[in-house]
């Protein structure tokens, strides 16, 4: 197996705030690492981190073995690394199908009849077929979510940088977008962020924890779900 | 129906081109030929502002710019007008990547704020530069004579021409690859520069376009007016009304800034023959209940 991608001693900090610290880890071709922890502990910066919103104070972040930490987000897209977001950021007033066909256009650099091509693919993919001529900005969550995951997706990215795709979701709709992200493994390697716990352990074949911005425990979910300092980061002292 | 609008259209634009020939003249070609210049104006605006959101408040430096460009080539280099026009243009464009790289990494009311300053600037440069360097150049406040011009029927023309370069850009625009990128920008420019849109790149090339054109049709006022000061053509008044049409047409619209300048040039110019002091104080009225009905502009979506 290869390391995709890397993160070597990466530090952020605002001001008196250091968000992340000394954080280091690999991604393997083709795995689904999952990145826990509780509110706050910097899952969110680390995401931005890796795709260029913020430029690390310290650390490096190689993607393929080359260098990727100073680069602007759009160049990190079209290398191949795309995120979703927490708080889904639609474009409103454009459809659910220009939606994704933007992103295909400038993510992947397609020509126009290869950019809707590729757009149609990833409408089907993700369901969205039905809401295709429906404004970005007037669809509900569940489908919110599913949008930020096609436009993702239709970047053509190998890696993709899941921010909590199923916050929200009711019992039914989690289900489905686990169907929905096993689909997309096939395509791309996948890290999630997420709080919904029995999906994230469910799907991962390895996880982090992360707790006041350093990594605290890694491993298989069995084996983090059993150590002592994650319990402790969750529960408190007395559940340790 | 969309046939029939493009009937219309042709209709229109066939029109517009023999109206001269069917002796319109005089106050008539000159109120129509402002027209074209309003509606090319706003539609300038309405490339960059309407569709990447950005709203730009100093587009009158290019308009300046361009109108001092033109005259200084075709006073002190004798070039022959269309070219000193061209040059001005290509000049504005420059100048707007200067401009556009600094102001365009700011946002929201910051971009107008800076833009703004940027207009104020470029008009103390022109008025002061002469005292300040010692030189006889600009002309100060009293500005520069250009030869005389040729007839009005020139200049309806002329006008016409930008007019047709400048809605026709706002039609093609929006459907192309560019188009795309910019309303990702309008709408969410995180997550466009997040799907591998070069956010920056963008709003810079839809500046450029932009001032270009602004400075041409500063350059075609110049000579029409054969005599410009710095006050009139840096007037911060132009700006607003270039904002004010495109908002009330309908920002980000194809036909907003036709319909909006169309309206308030004919508004004011009506208005302003009958009432001719407190004639603004109608169109303020026309603005406001304008906005009061259709907040989104005469021809914008509802969101």
């Amino acid at each position: 197996m290869i390391k995709l991608l890397e993160c070597r001693g990466v530090s952020k900090r605002f001001g008196a705030l250091m968000a992340v610290r000394n954080f280091s880890f690999s991604l393997l071709t083709g795995e689904i690492l999952g990145l826990i922890g509780p509110n706050g502990s910097g899952k969110t910066t680390l995401f931005n981190l890796i795709a260029g919103v913020y430029v690390p104070d310290e650390g490096e972040i190689l993607f393929k073995e080359k260098s990727i930490t100073r680069l602007p987000p759009h160049k990190i897209c079209r290398g191949g690394i795309a995120k979703t977001s927490q708080i889904t950021m639609p474009f409103s007033g454009l459809t659910v199908y220009e939606n994704i066909l933007v992103a295909a256009l400038y993510g992947q650099n397609l020509p126009w009849r290869e950019a809707r091509a590729e757009a149609e693919r990833v409408l089907t993919l993700v369901e969205l077929d039905k809401h295709r001529g429906e404004l970005a900005g007037k669809i509900p969550v569940a489908l919110r979510r599913r949008l930020e995951l096609g436009r993702a997706l239709a970047t053509g990215a190998e890696v993709l940088l899941l921010d909590e795709v199923m916050a929200g979701l009711t019992p039914g709709e989690i289900e489905e977008a686990l169907i929905l992200l096993l689909k997309v493994k096939k395509q791309a390697t996948l890290i999630l962020v997420e709080h919904v716990m029995r999906a994230v352990m469910g799907i991962s074949e390895r996880v982090l924890v992360i707790h006041h911005g350093e990594k605290i425990a890694e491993g298989t979910p069995a084996q983090v779900a059993e150590n002592p300092e994650v319990i402790q980061a969750y529960l408190g002292k007395r559940y340790a | 129906m969309i046939r029939r609008l493009y009937l219309l259209g042709i209709l229109i634009i066939g029109l517009l081109i023999f109206l001269p020939l069917l002796g319109l003249e005089g106050y008539r070609l000159r109120l129509i030929t402002l027209i074209f210049m309003w509606v090319a104006l706003a539609g300038c605006w309405n490339l960059m502002s309407g569709f990447t959101g950005y709203i730009d408040f100093g587009p009158v430096a290019y308009f300046g710019v361009g109108a001092y460009c033109t005259s200084l080539l075709m006073i002190k280099l004798s070039l022959p007008f269309f070219l000193s026009v061209i040059l001005a243009g290509v000049a504005c464009a420059g100048l707007s990547i200067v401009i556009g790289l600094a102001t365009l990494r700011l946002q929201g009311a910051y971009f107008a704020i800076a833009t703004f300053a940027a207009a104020e600037a470029l008009k103390q440069i022109i008025l002061e530069g002469d005292r300040i360097l010692g030189v006889d150049f600009f002309g100060g406040s009293h500005g520069l004579t250009l030869p005389p011009p040729p007839s009005g029927l020139f200049f309806y023309y002329a006008m016409f021409f930008f007019m047709g370069m400048v809605v026709s850009l706002n039609a093609i625009v929006p459907r192309t690859k560019f188009g795309y990128g910019l309303r990702a920008i309008r709408e969410a420019e995180l997550a466009a520069e997040l799907s591998g849109v070069p956010t920056l790149r963008l709003k810079v090339r839809a500046y450029m376009m932009s001032s270009g054109l602004i400075g041409c049709l500063g350059g075609v006022e110049a000579y029409w007016l054969t005599y410009i000061i710095p006050d009139d053509v840096f007037n911060v008044m132009r700006t607003i009304q270039m904002v004010i049409m495109t908002l009330l047409g309908g920002m980000g619209t194809v036909f907003g800034p036709v319909i909006g300048a169309s309206f308030l040039t004919l508004v004011a110019e009506f208005l302003g023959a009958r009432f001719v002091y407190d004639y603004l104080i109608f169109v303020g009225i026309v603005i406001v209940v304008v906005i009061l009905l259709r907040p989104q502009g005469i021809l914008g979506k509802k969101v």
